[in-house]
């Protein structure tokens, strides 16, 4: 047993590895980007499930796999534009500061099999949320002193049944075990009181370890006839519990004595224990396919995912009053939100289809909360896609991926100003092999 | 008229605009003549002294600047560094050492033909604005020159809008003196709603548009909430100072300028090393002295709060600000300044008048008070030059370097530094020393 979990870990942290650095590309820090058919039509395949990236968009659509499969793909996410415009009071018209422009290369794997004519198996490992914002310059970043860095990391693995009730009804049941990690760097000021001004005295970053979360998800798939089939999809809420360290280096203000006092008050260049949590939303889908020709697929969905779940991150420092900092609550109060997406499939030969897709995203944070640790937007995501049937299935998806400018002008109670506009670009180029 | 004359005409309008200020929506206020009534803190009095260093970045220039577009034509009695009187600086934080700067001041702009837009003068109290033209010597003559009051000369300006931000001295005597005298340290509420209404009915009777501010509790300033009233031991117990009434409770407030006496053993038991003699009067202000002046206070505020509101004035409500700040402090993208000395960011090396950050964001309390009450739609100050203390370079607005001020990393308040700041604030407990003589010209 503690091998198994020790293999579980390793693994984990492997393919952990592999998701560094995932700018979020849903709205809110999701991705709903887990299969390539489905992202050539935009993510709209609830009512479709039918590669076994099912598994995620519908577990429905696993009732009717008829033969083993084995998918393996990934999502190159390439950020070419993410910047922040300063507004007054703080940090100013004229302030300009740049994200370092990241790349990520999220993974997916599933694989189905049938037991027999009505039950099927499968397992799926996805990676349904993560965040990385990174500022260039950091130690100069205005923002500094909320984030210079965040990342979230986080997959699943979700074993699940499906049930083919009838020739054309489906459902399926899965369990979601969901591996997480979080690390959080921002600078410590204060006011030197030979300047009267603010000068960085720490770095902090804070790691989370690699912790994890259960949930459940189910779905349900009905081909009403040859031209209409709907489905319905949930993935449960899942909140992670982490624990980890917090470092704080000392950075010198240039006066010795200065220094000496802060090393007093400060427990500067030691771990010092944390813990923290983070609310994962719950999201449905419901998706309607009809079949214009017997060439031509139209398929449009709703999602809904509940981010009102994700209302503050708490850090709390549990070293004791010797080996610790003050706790610090980041406040999110986010709201529930819905996404639409519109999907075509278009079949041109046996071997060949082709794929477009519009979402618009809609984002769950309020304006009190867009910082630089997560500055969301809404987005319009353009996708198009090609799907090739030989020996094996292959995938192909592009996205494009405008956020809409985000201007921050207020703040919580008790919150001090981070005003001004972010706007953020990002491409997405999907490859997904099915066996 | 030729395509190319037209290309060009274009093209020198495009380089021109960035040039041009554009216009604020300053709603139904107007800013075309504004002035400034108030005491030390409207002047940019900082760290112990009236210089240009700070001048520059006083709340009404920023007021004037954010609600005009325009850096010139406010104008101000500047003084040149170290200011009058010279300003404190740290000269070392261990020993604690803060002195005034060597040298003095002299007036920059004391020619100017008309009456100065910010008539402020530090020290005066709600009585002088209406009624004192000379002080022979003092900072009066320094600003109003023999011209009137500071009252009379707003009135000549005809402001289209006035600031009144007055009441602080009628309190803020009292406390930094330790000593409670009805109409000596304490102005009586009776006057100082005369007095106050003088003022306010002076300058709407000229078109002012009017925006007031309330008097912050000046019993929560650093310099009288700096030093405990106890002194505690290694083993963690407190033992009470020995006031002039006795031993000090935790109400009791011991005030910045007891550390001369403190520094002599003076109000430290014998047992811990000290003389036994109690601290005088002067350098404590009692729990019953703190309760009595904030009650005065909350008195003048409310005055202040009728008169805004008879006049149809924006009211900037400073002490509900500085009483959330004392308590949260004042936070800035992930920072928080707080009220305490030397470190908190707020408060300068008087332990009385606001830092650069201090008076940028007073600036704000006053803008978001204006669009407010005026339907305006000013632009708070941008407070990152203040936070990071570039405000000059990076505004163009002047270089410390070009007006010779020192290196601000070579800065006890010093019996001469406590001098120059009870003489600056009208306070007659410590004879001043010097600073008078040099202003008349």
């Amino acid at each position: 047993m503690r091998r198994r979990s020790f293999v579980v870990r390793a693994l984990g942290i492997a393919i952990l590895g592999a998701v560094v650095a995932a700018p979020m590309y849903a709205a809110g820090f999701g991705i709903f980007e887990q299969g390539t058919k489905a992202t050539g039509m935009a993510g709209a395949f609830t009512a479709q499930a039918d590669d076994p990236s099912a598994l995620f968009y519908n577990a429905g659509g696993l009732a009717f796999v008829d033969k083993q499969a084995f998918s393996l793909g990934g999502t190159y996410i390439h950020a070419t534009k993410a910047d922040l415009k300063g507004a007054d009071p703080y940090p100013g018209l004229g302030y300009h500061a740049e994200q370092k422009k990241l790349s990520a290369f999220p993974p997916h794997a599933y694989w189905v099999r049938p037991i027999n004519n009505v039950w099927k198996i499968g397992v799926g490992i996805e990676t349904p949320f993560g965040l990385t914002t990174e500022w260039q310059n950091p130690a100069e970043f205005a923002g500094r002193f909320l984030s210079t860095k965040a990342s979230l990391r986080a997959f699943d693995v979700n074993p699940t049944i499906g049930w083919q009730v009838t020739p054309n009804f489906g459902i399926g049941v899965g369990a979601i075990a969901r591996f997480s990690d979080v690390e959080l760097v921002r600078y410590a000021g204060a006011v030197n009181p030979f300047t009267q001004s603010v000068v960085n005295i720490g770095k902090l970053d804070l790691k989370a370890n690699f912790s994890e979360g259960y949930g459940w998800n189910i779905g349900i798939l009905h081909k009403y006839n040859n031209s209409f089939s709907w489905g319905l999809s949930y993935r449960s809420k899942i909140t992670v519990d982490y624990k980890g360290d917090a470092t704080l280096a000392s950075i010198s203000t240039g006066n010795p004595v200065f220094d000496a006092i802060l090393a007093t008050k400060l427990p500067f260049n030691t771990k010092l224990p944390v813990k923290t949590a983070i609310d994962f939303p719950d999201m449905a889908s419901l998706g309607l396919a009809f079949a214009v020709t017997p060439n031509v697929l139209v398929e449009t969905d709703a999602n809904r995912t509940g981010w009102s779940a994700f209302k503050q991150v708490n850090i709390d420092f549990t070293g004791g009053p010797t080996n610790s900092l003050p706790d610090t609550t980041i406040q999110q109060q986010w709201k529930d939100v819905y996404n639409y997406r519109l999907g075509v499939r278009w079949t041109t030969s046996p071997s060949a289809q082709w794929r477009f897709g519009y979402v618009y995203d809609q984002t769950p944070q309020v304006e009190q909360s867009v910082n630089p640790l997560l500055p969301d937007a809404n987005r319009n995501g353009y996708s198009i896609g090609y799907g090739y049937t030989g020996g094996i299935k292959a995938d192909f998806a592009l996205m494009y991926l405008p956020f809409k400018e985000r201007t921050r002008n207020k703040s919580f109670a008790g919150e001090g100003p981070f005003f001004g506009t972010y706007n953020t670009t990002a491409w997405l180029l999907g490859v997904t092999l099915t066996f | 008229m030729s395509r190319l004359r037209i290309l060009a005409g274009a093209l020198a309008l495009a380089l021109l605009l960035p040039l041009t200020a554009f216009a604020v929506d300053t709603g139904s206020a107007d800013f075309t003549r504004y002035v400034a009534i108030g005491d030390s803190i409207t002047a940019g009095f900082m760290s112990g002294g009236l210089s240009q260093v700070a001048q520059r970045n006083s709340y009404p220039f920023l007021i004037y600047r954010q609600a005009t577009g325009k850096t010139t034509g406010f104008e101000q009695p500047l003084v040149s560094p170290p200011g009058i009187p010279a300003q404190l600086e740290l000269r070392s934080l261990s020993p604690l050492v803060i002195a005034p700067k060597a040298g003095l001041g002299s007036p920059l702009n004391l020619n100017l033909a008309r009456p100065y837009d910010n008539l402020a003068v530090p020290g005066a109290n709600v009585h002088n604005v209406v009624a004192t033209v000379t002080d022979n010597g003092g900072l009066h003559d320094l600003i109003l020159r023999g011209q009137g009051t500071a009252l009379q000369q707003a009135a000549f300006l005809h402001p289209t809008f006035a600031t009144v931000w007055i009441g602080n001295n009628d309190a803020l005597r009292a406390a930094t003196s330790g000593r409670v005298i009805e109409g000596v340290t304490l102005t009586p509420t009776a006057s100082f709603e005369a007095d106050y209404r003088t003022i306010a009915n002076t300058l709407a009777a000229v078109g002012a548009k009017l925006a007031f501010a309330t008097i912050p509790d000046v019993t929560a300033i650093p310099f009288v909430t700096t030093i405990s009233p106890f002194i505690t031991l290694p083993s963690g117990q407190q033992v009470p100072l020995i006031g002039p009434n006795g031993l000090l409770t935790a109400n009791d407030h011991v005030l910045l300028t007891a550390q001369a006496e403190l520094a002599v053993g003076k109000g430290i038991p014998a047992a811990l090393g000290g003389t036994g003699q109690p601290l005088s009067d002067a350098a404590v202000l009692d729990a019953g002295e703190a309760a009595t002046i904030t009650a005065r206070i909350n008195a003048y505020n409310a005055i202040i709060r009728t008169v805004a509101n008879e006049k149809n004035a924006a009211l900037v409500d400073v002490n509900a600000a500085f009483a959330d700040a004392a308590v949260h402090g004042v936070p800035v993208g992930g920072l928080t300044f707080t009220p305490s000395f030397l470190t908190g960011g707020l408060f300068s090396y008087d332990g009385v008048h606001p830092t650069a950050f201090g008076y940028a964001y007073l600036a704000n309390l006053f803008i978001a008070a204006i669009d407010d009450h005026y339907n305006a739609s000013i632009s708070p100050v941008n407070l990152l030059p203040f936070v990071f203390g570039t405000a000059s370079a990076s505004k163009g607005l002047f270089n410390p370097a070009d007006i010779g001020m020192d290196d601000p990393s070579t800065a006890t308040l010093t019996p001469e530094a406590i001098n120059n700041l009870f003489w600056s604030l009208n306070v007659n407990i410590p004879a001043p020393k010097r600073p008078g003589h040099h202003h008349r010209h």
